[in-house]
């Protein structure tokens, strides 16, 4: 298919793979986690103090062992979610300390608007999984925020969530929280429920924190994303074939480590590095070097074989305006057409990651059914043609009357939620609303309308009952 | 006087080799250490900083500037008469407990040294006894205190309290920053100010150095 976005020969994508290997034998990865690091050793990798230096074949070997498909499992069936090769799932904005309200401020988010994102995602059609963290909330103690996030993810949606990276803790409580969800952990074991994001500290370096996660999160048998985040020109090299190639490095350490814990484990390549804004030394998340990078992430993540992370509706635009748009919409678009499988942040973030917006989200939201929508192959039949019907119809006829007209009018197109299609008379008239006025509508709505999904009662009150107790000791 | 523009243009296109030059030859040529260190390169850091925040210059640019400068400054410093000294008062900086990200903080670091301000950077991960450290033996003006991850904030406040608790609060101003800071959790913690960039950092411990 032509394409004109650059598509890496193996020639190309073997270099930068021998890159890594150079990268990995000479400077290593420091890993700042005693029991990360004894993994290593107990497996014949070469440690010098804090720094590991795996070579090409135990990278090779842990490769093996990666699942390139895997399901990530929803206490409502019908909602499993499948990452890997085709499948890709469209997963919210993530990580927030703040929220932007339709009137221009920026706010504190607070375990409300955690709950209202929550509703959102559980009512939403075309967001496949529920996150973690899609704000930070400032109203309860940080501490015990994880369990409050977890409660609410197992409560409020049934899609599968992403589980809790923050401490080793943090990620032992998720595990106990999903056992009790599931009917024990032995039954969550060799079929994940959750999915969490593993961040690596570039340039090639993990934190305690991090690995201490991957370790329980891998060992328990739940998915894991290994993401490198490199501002261009600042924690990484300014060009980026220079940022594929440490990237790469960063990523595969964390996939051998997920290997050496638990054989098998399904584990995601992830990457959003972008450029450094050369003019203030701030991540810029809305430029098209993001976008290439997004290109390039999932053909390296294919040439491993192994399911990809990118992407979402990214923008540095601090409102849901006309350049979170179009920012937001080339990234994402990127994504799905370009093969990655775990489109996190596909709804609502904006600010270079700073804000989430209810606004935002639904307009995203939108995005994300059309491009699904783009996505979806038409059938070449003689049924889809019908030269029969259009010879019928002839020179100068029409097709609105059509019976197949009638009969496909409702589910041969995409049906939009949001978008508007209007002429000016009734715009104006209507009040000449934007497409955020229109957003800030809908989240009202959707929320009025929301219904808690159906769980049993002796699950949700072990579950609560679990974070009271860990709560007050 | 001719040598001194020279020297500001030279600083303002970061060719260190050259810049040493010109200020050797300027030493050489009788010129008192003082003045080309006012006149000629402090002036010239100024118009870099004017030009980063209008946008002229970027943010490579003006570490390169920076990094020229410091160069120079080695030159002059054993030159420089007693009072004369290149520092515009003294920042003990890092980034707090639990937060290994620097970048900001070492814009912050690079931005100040070129205002002429003596930094002592304590790293990253530093608990709010090494503050205190830092502190009782460099005697700084102005501590700046960052962090990238929400998670650690709270040690910024901690590191204020050590700070409070070991009786050097009232004799500096503390300087908060990081992505997710803003002005509000710097009242909320005692900070005395918040700085949303390396340029408005610099800026404002000048201004708290009076």
């Amino acid at each position: 298919m032509y394409d004109r976005m650059q598509e890496l020969t193996t020639a190309q994508m073997t270099q930068i793979h021998q890159a890594s290997m150079a990268i990995l034998k000479t400077s290593g990865i420091v890993i700042n986690e005693e029991q990360a690091l004894s993994i290593f050793k107990q497996h014949g990798y070469k440690v010098e103090g804090k720094t590991v230096f795996p070579t090409e074949e135990q990278i090779r070997k842990a490769l093996s062992t990666v699942p390139s498909q895997f399901t990530i499992k929803a206490r409502n069936p019908a909602k499993d979610v499948t990452i890997g090769e085709d499948s890709f799932a469209f997963l919210p904005g993530y990580g927030a300390p703040f929220v932007m309200t339709s009137e221009g401020e920026q706010r504190e988010a607070t375990m409300t608007d955690y709950d209202a994102f929550c509703k959102l995602i559980h009512t939403s059609k075309y967001l496949d999984m529920n996150g973690w963290m899609m704000v930070e909330p400032s109203d309860i103690p940080a501490e015990t925020a994880h369990m409050d996030m977890m409660l609410s993810n197992m409560l409020l949606c049934d899609k599968p969530f992403m589980g809790s990276p923050a401490s080793r803790q943090g990620a032992l409580d998720g595990i106990e929280m999903a056992g009790i969800l599931f009917g024990g952990k032995d039954k969550i074991i060799d079929q994940p429920v959750s999915i969490s994001l593993i961040n690596s500290l570039s340039p090639l370096q993990f934190s305690d924190e991090m690995l201490a996660s991957l370790i329980e999160l891998a060992s328990h048998g739940q998915a894991c994303i290994v993401a490198s985040l490199i501002m261009a020109g600042a924690s990484g090299p300014v060009t980026l074939a220079g940022v594929l190639a440490m990237q790469n490095a960063e990523i595969l350490t964390g996939i051998a480590l997920s290997q050496l814990v638990r054989e098998g484990v399904p584990v995601v390549y992830g990457s959003t590095s972008s450029a450094m804004d050369m003019k203030t030394g701030a991540l810029t998340i809305g430029a098209p070097e993001l976008s290439k990078n997004i290109n390039y992430t999932a053909q390296m993540a294919r040439f491993y074989n192994v399911p990809s992370r990118s992407g979402g509706g990214l923008t540095d635009s601090l409102y849901p305006d006309a350049q979170a748009g179009a920012e937001s919409a080339l990234a994402l678009y990127t994504a799905a057409r370009n093969g990655v499988n775990v489109i996190l942040h596909a709804c609502g973030i904006l600010g270079s990651y700073i804000a989430m917006s209810f606004q935002k989200f639904i307009i995203d939201e939108e995005v994300c059914g059309m491009v699904r929508q783009m996505l979806k192959p038409i059938d070449i039949t003689e049924e889809s043609i019908d030269t029969e019907m259009i010879c019928e119809v002839g020179p100068g006829g029409q097709y609105l009357t059509h019976p197949k007209t009638f009969k496909l009018c409702r589910t041969e197109f995409y049906l939009p939620n949001l978008m508007a299609r209007s002429n000016y008379d009734s715009w104006s008239a209507g009040g000449k609303k934007k497409i955020h006025d229109l957003a800030d509508d809908k989240v009202s709505q959707r929320l009025a309308k929301y219904e808690k999904p159906d769980i049993d009662p002796a699950i949700e009150v072990e579950l609560t009952e679990y974070v009271n107790k860990r709560k007050n000791g | 006087m001719s040598d001194l523009q020279a020297i500001t243009e030279t600083l303002i296109t970061g060719d260190g080799d050259k810049l040493k030059e010109l200020v050797q030859a300027a030493v050489d040529a009788g010129v008192p250490a003082n003045e080309i260190l006012q006149k000629g390169l402090i002036v010239g850091m100024d118009i870099v900083g004017e030009k980063m925040e209008s946008g002229d210059m970027f943010i490579p640019e003006v570490l390169m500037s920076a990094k020229a400068m410091s160069i120079s400054v080695e030159i002059l410093k054993p030159l420089l008469a007693e009072g004369e000294s290149s520092s515009a008062g003294k920042v003990v900086i890092g980034t707090v407990k639990g937060d290994l990200h620097d970048i900001g903080k070492n814009l912050v670091v690079m931005m100040m040294e070129s205002a002429g301000f003596e930094v002592i950077d304590l790293g990253v991960d530093v608990d709010p006894a090494k503050f205190v450290e830092a502190i009782k033996e460099n005697k700084p003006n102005v501590v700046g205190l960052s962090a990238l991850l929400t998670t650690t904030m709270p040690m910024m406040k901690k590191s204020i309290q050590g700070i409070e608790e070991s009786g050097l609060r009232d004799s500096l101003k503390i300087i908060v920053g990081g992505a997710p800071v803003n002005k509000a959790f710097a009242d909320e913690i005692g900070a005395d100010g918040y700085a949303p960039d390396a340029g408005s950092a610099s800026k404002m411990a000048k201004a708290m150095n009076g």
